[in-house]
């Protein structure tokens, strides 16, 4: 009797469980249904603010177009916010519960666990033609293309014109005359200090997007996280130089206090009022710098020697398709669509971030001008070591710590240079 | 007075709806089973079967999953390189933050712990108090138990921030700074903070729980001890403080499962950083998974040894398995 | 100390101290509502009110963010969780408290010992167990998850209020031919009334106010509950702590109100809680 009620309640709570199983459909990858109609499964990453402009909104466009066009084919869209993208992708992995197309994080561990399809399985040759081929680069692994750039960014010096005037700094027309080198950099920011701006240099170090602000000045003084090689180098003397510098201008207070953990999103909003001198920009402050009504100059990053040629970050954001659901037909009819220029322009025009093919590269450079410089430093930009599988771990582990380099520069870059060497492992 | 209650009468049934303070009279009074009545016949599993489900489902299966992660070389992408044994805990026990990470929650459960029963105490008895407008400053009390504690603590860290922050205003108004602080962005800074916050968050549950326990205290005790010539503090070390056990030690034990667990507080000030300078064992769990997700159920499975340490304590402070 | 025995003094210090207590408590909330309404470019100034009051942000996060559904995601989730939990834990919490069966030590112990673990220390076990049942991204499952960790407490607090009602009133009825299942709807469970109120509540705000689960058990955006949306607003690139602050005064006006209603149920409640 008691083990009879026991197992109906048991029946019953696995009854509701299975219920809801079929209700949520998400078992792992697509699936083929008997008329013939194939369902792919795609994880696209949030790039809207406060669910105000939703990627949802913008793949709902793409695939309602593609199924029209494709009626065999029906993709199945799950857009998760970017913060919690990877956790939620690793979950899903854990589970052997493959997506087919994945837009967002890196491609790099997957790639290596022979998880991905190489680019040629996926994408017609005419698209991979078409996609600057700085980028493309960037998608390889052991000599084949895995991850696939969708979207990208690069990065330039901003400047506050109107306090570059309050402080008396120099000014060619309307533009303010960059500084070029680091020591120029800091007789700057010394003279935005003296003229009371609150924030001459703005450094967010911390743990939001610290591996591409250490990124920026790191390959501008001839370091990086790899050599030339290819080798783990994040105590290079270099960079340790490189923190060593940042730590000094933090002490004399000429950025904002304990930059380990400023956010950038903060700090560009402390710029977009009026509060900070100069920093790394990227295009979404165009948007910001516009609404506020701010006269800005854009420049090449500074160097930490006269004579050094100024190197920019680029940052590609990747779409790659997980073989287990075995739909490479219809991931390929998929992403050949959503790389058509109208879809590629909408996207970028959508979020001000930039193209990944030369087509929607001209069709956006005429669409907003503003963006050009950012543009044409994209085909000469560095990327962090993105094709490396232990990057994903090596880049959790320096947006954590590396802030604290500014105070011990030897110290922490050692910790991380044995955390990325043991992570390849 | 207190005399006369103790005469030789027998002890009426208790009226009914029960009183407050007529409770420990009328304590449980199970009776054996298989009694007269059929459903008990059944026994108790359909009284019980479906509480024991849902533990099974949502607490105990979970468990049973980080314990198998834990022993899996797992990347932070969820990409599962094998059964490592206890390479994870290995890994764990030679990274050098954990030191640190387990001193600073240790630290944390207590002093959070601590002020908040301390404080808990005081409050609860000015709110027993009759005064003007009891009723409105208990409401005042609720705000932060209604308000969920991460929008609590995003608000603090608003209210800190260098730039825009109210408080950094005021102090630096009332000349308590020379300068704006940037609080939340060096450990030394940031750790008074996360405590006054946690604090401040934990008050309404045990202040109303200690309440409660105030309120089930008969007037005749205090009357009593008046008449014997006790002092306030007497009075209060003496009977009141022995009375409110059961209602401390219930806000206790809660208090140290919360704060030990503690996530929002500190996630949503400083994300445990800069470093995991400021991450108790719960937040360094969290960031040990974005990057080594074996390492970091290797880390909860550790919180649970503590977590069960604590309960086989309280079971022995409350003498709970006496009772039986 | 001799004034302070004076009544009047005494009075009127306790009363000044417990309404500065309260302005103290209700403080940051009064921040939250000037940060609220801060027009966006005012949100950088540390001046102590905005020169301009934009009230229509609580207007606005309403209709250009996901909040509307967020919201709706709370309710059903509070609502269904505190069900679930009254609906398991009241048989639970009759049978310990009146039957003495054998086992009972060991379930109460599997209770205490729920009350112990939280789902911020079982995420990744959560996460893996819900994605292999396929049960991401549903109402239900944070409804059941909610209902788990929430069922420690009320089977602790109406176990005790039961106890306190004395068995003889059931044995009566139950000797007039009235079942046990009868007996305890018919006569215990009004006279357990302010122990269920007090488990409602406490169900409610708990479910009300998860982030965790919330956070890692649902992965589309207008699915999340109120907390996860409130959050992610400062997790874009552009921060908007009005809107942000703004949703959550909104997440905080209905548990106040039911709060404020049932005060008094809710401290009797603890009451029969803590005397154990």
């Amino acid at each position: 009797m008691n083990r009879r009620l026991l197992n109906a309640s048991v029946l019953a709570a696995g009854a509701a469980l299975a219920l809801t199983a079929c209700g949520s459909d998400s078992s792992g990858g697509g699936s083929a249904s008997g008329d013939g109609v194939t369902t792919i499964k795609l994880v696209a990453a949030d790039y809207g603010s406060n669910g105000q402009n939703p990627s949802q909104a913008y793949w709902d466009g793409v695939i309602g177009a593609f199924e029209q066009a494709n009626p065999k084919i029906k993709v199945d869209v799950q857009v998760i916010n970017w913060n919690d993208i990877s956790t939620k992708l690793s979950t899903m992995v854990q589970n052997k519960q493959y997506p087919d197309v994945v837009e967002g994080p890196g491609y790099a561990s997957f790639a290596q666990s022979g998880l991905l399809y190489t680019a040629d399985q996926v994408l017609d040759p005419a698209v991979q033609a078409n996609l600057i081929p700085s980028l493309a680069k960037a998608g390889d692994q052991g000599g084949a293309a895995y991850g696939i750039p969708f979207v990208s960014s690069s990065r330039a010096f901003l400047i506050n014109n109107a306090l570059w005037q309050k402080a008396k700094l120099p000014m060619n027309g309307n533009q303010a005359v960059a500084p070029k080198t680091w020591a120029d950099v800091e007789s700057d920011a010394k003279a935005l200090k003296a003229a009371g701006v609150e924030v001459p240099l703005g450094l967010p170090l911390g743990s939001e997007e610290a591996q591409a602000e250490s990124f920026m000045w790191e390959m501008n003084n001839g370091g990086g996280y790899v050599d030339a090689s290819g080798k783990w180098a994040i105590n290079s003397p270099a960079n340790i130089a490189t923190f060593k510098q940042l730590g000094t201008w933090v002490n004399e207070g000429l950025t904002e206090k304990d930059p380990g953990s400023v956010k950038r999103t903060d700090l560009y909003a402390d710029f977009a009022s009026g509060k900070v001198g100069m920093l790394n920009g990227m295009p979404i402050q165009l948007q910001d710098v516009q609404k506020s009504n701010l006269d800005v100059t854009w420049a090449p990053l500074p160097t930490a020697q006269t004579g050094q040629t100024p190197q920019t970050l680029g940052v590609g954001d990747w779409i790659y398709g997980f073989k287990a659901g075995g739909h490479a037909s219809q991931v390929k009819a998929f992403l050949d669509f959503a790389f058509q220029k109208q879809w590629q322009v909408k996207f970028d025009e959508e979020y001000d971030l930039l193209p990944v093919t030369q087509d929607a590269v001209t069709q956006v450079s005429k669409d907003v001008p503003a963006l050009v410089p950012f543009l044409k430093a994209l085909p000469a930009a560095r990327f962090v070591p993105v094709s490396n599988p232990a990057w994903d771990t090596v880049n959790a582990q320096v947006k954590v710590q590396i802030g604290g380099a500014l105070k011990d520069p030897q110290g922490v870059l050692t910790t991380l240079q044995t955390a990325a060497t043991q992570a390849g492992q | 007075m207190s005399q006369q209650t103790t005469s030789a009468e027998p002890v009426p049934t208790p009226p009914l709806p029960p009183r407050r303070g007529a409770k420990a009279a009328s304590a449980p009074r199970p009776t054996a089973a298989g009694g007269r009545n059929s459903l008990a016949r059944l026994g108790p599993l359909p009284w019980i079967g479906p509480s024991i489900v849902l533990i099974l489902l949502v607490v105990v299966w979970p468990v049973a999953e980080m314990v198998i992660t834990s022993t899996h070389r797992i990347n932070g992408l969820g990409i599962d390189f094998g059964f490592n044994g206890v390479g994870r805990y290995t890994k764990l026990f030679d990274d050098p933050r954990l030191g640190s990470v387990m001193l600073w929650t240790v630290l944390w459960t207590v002093l959070v712990v601590g002020f908040t029963m301390v404080i808990s105490l005081a409050l609860a008895q000015l709110y027993n108090q009759n005064f003007p407008g009891r009723r409105v400053t208990r409401w005042a009390l609720i705000i932060p138990w209604a308000a969920s504690v991460i929008v609590t603590s995003i608000g603090f860290r608003w209210m800190l921030d260098e730039v825009a922050g109210m408080l950094n205003r005021l102090m630096l108004d009332l000349g308590l700074i020379p300068s704006a602080q940037n609080w939340t962005g060096d450990a030394a800074h940031a750790k008074p903070w996360l405590v006054f916050v946690a604090v401040f968050v934990s008050l309404p549950f045990t202040t109303y729980t200690l309440l409660a326990g105030l309120q089930s205290v008969p007037a005749e005790v205090y009357e009593a001890a008046r008449v014997d010539g006790a002092s306030t503090w007497q009075t209060y070390f003496r009977i009141t403080l022995p009375l409110l056990r059961p209602s401390f030690l219930v806000a206790l034990v809660i208090n140290l499962i919360n704060v030990f667990n503690s996530f929002p507080v500190i996630w949503g000030m400083t994300q445990g950083g800069p470093n995991t300078d400021t991450s108790t064992s719960t937040v360094f769990m969290y960031i040990l998974g974005q990057t080594d997700v074996g390492e970091s159920a290797a880390m909860s499975v550790v919180n649970f040894a503590v977590v069960i340490v604590m309960v086989l304590l309280f079971l022995r402070v409350s003498r709970w398995n006496e009772e039986s | 100390m001799t004034l302070l025995r004076l009544p009047v003094v005494k009075k009127s210090l306790i009363t000044a101290l417990a309404w500065l207590l309260a302005a103290f408590f209700l403080a940051p909330y009064l921040e939250m509502v000037l940060t609220a309404v801060r027009p966006a470019n005012e949100l950088r100034d540390n001046s102590y009110l905005p020169h301009h009051f934009a009230w229509n942000n609580f207007l606005d996060v309403w209709s250009q963010t996901t909040i509307g559904q967020n919201l709706q995601v709370s309710l059903l989730v509070a609502v269904g969780a505190t069900l679930l939990t009254l609906l398991v834990a009241l048989p639970a919490a009759y049978y310990t408290a009146r039957i003495r069966f054998r086992g009972r030590k060991v379930f109460l112990l599997l209770v205490l010992v729920t009350q112990m673990f939280q789902p911020t220390a079982l995420q990744v076990g959560l996460a893996r167990e819900f994605t292999s049942l396929g049960m991401m991204d549903s109402d239900l499952t944070l409804i059941v998850a909610n209902a788990a960790f929430n069922l420690a407490f009320a089977v602790w607090i109406l176990s005790a209020y039961i106890s306190s009602i004395p068995a003889e009133l059931e044995e009566a009825a139950m000797i007039d031919g009235t079942s046990r299942v009868g007996a305890l709807l018919k006569v215990t469970l009004p006279l357990a009334l302010p122990g269920v109120v007090t488990c409602v509540i406490f169900t409610f705000i708990t479910a009300w106010n998860e982030f965790v689960m919330g956070l890692i058990l649902i992965n589309t955006p207008s699915r999340q509950p109120l907390t996860v949306g409130i959050d992610s607003m400062i997790g874009a690139y552009h921060p908007q702590w009005n809107y942000m602050f703004a949703a959550s005064l909104v997440a905080i006006i209905p548990v106040v109100v039911l709060f404020a209603s049932i005060e008094r149920h809710v401290v009797s409640g603890l009451t029969a809680g803590s005397v154990k």
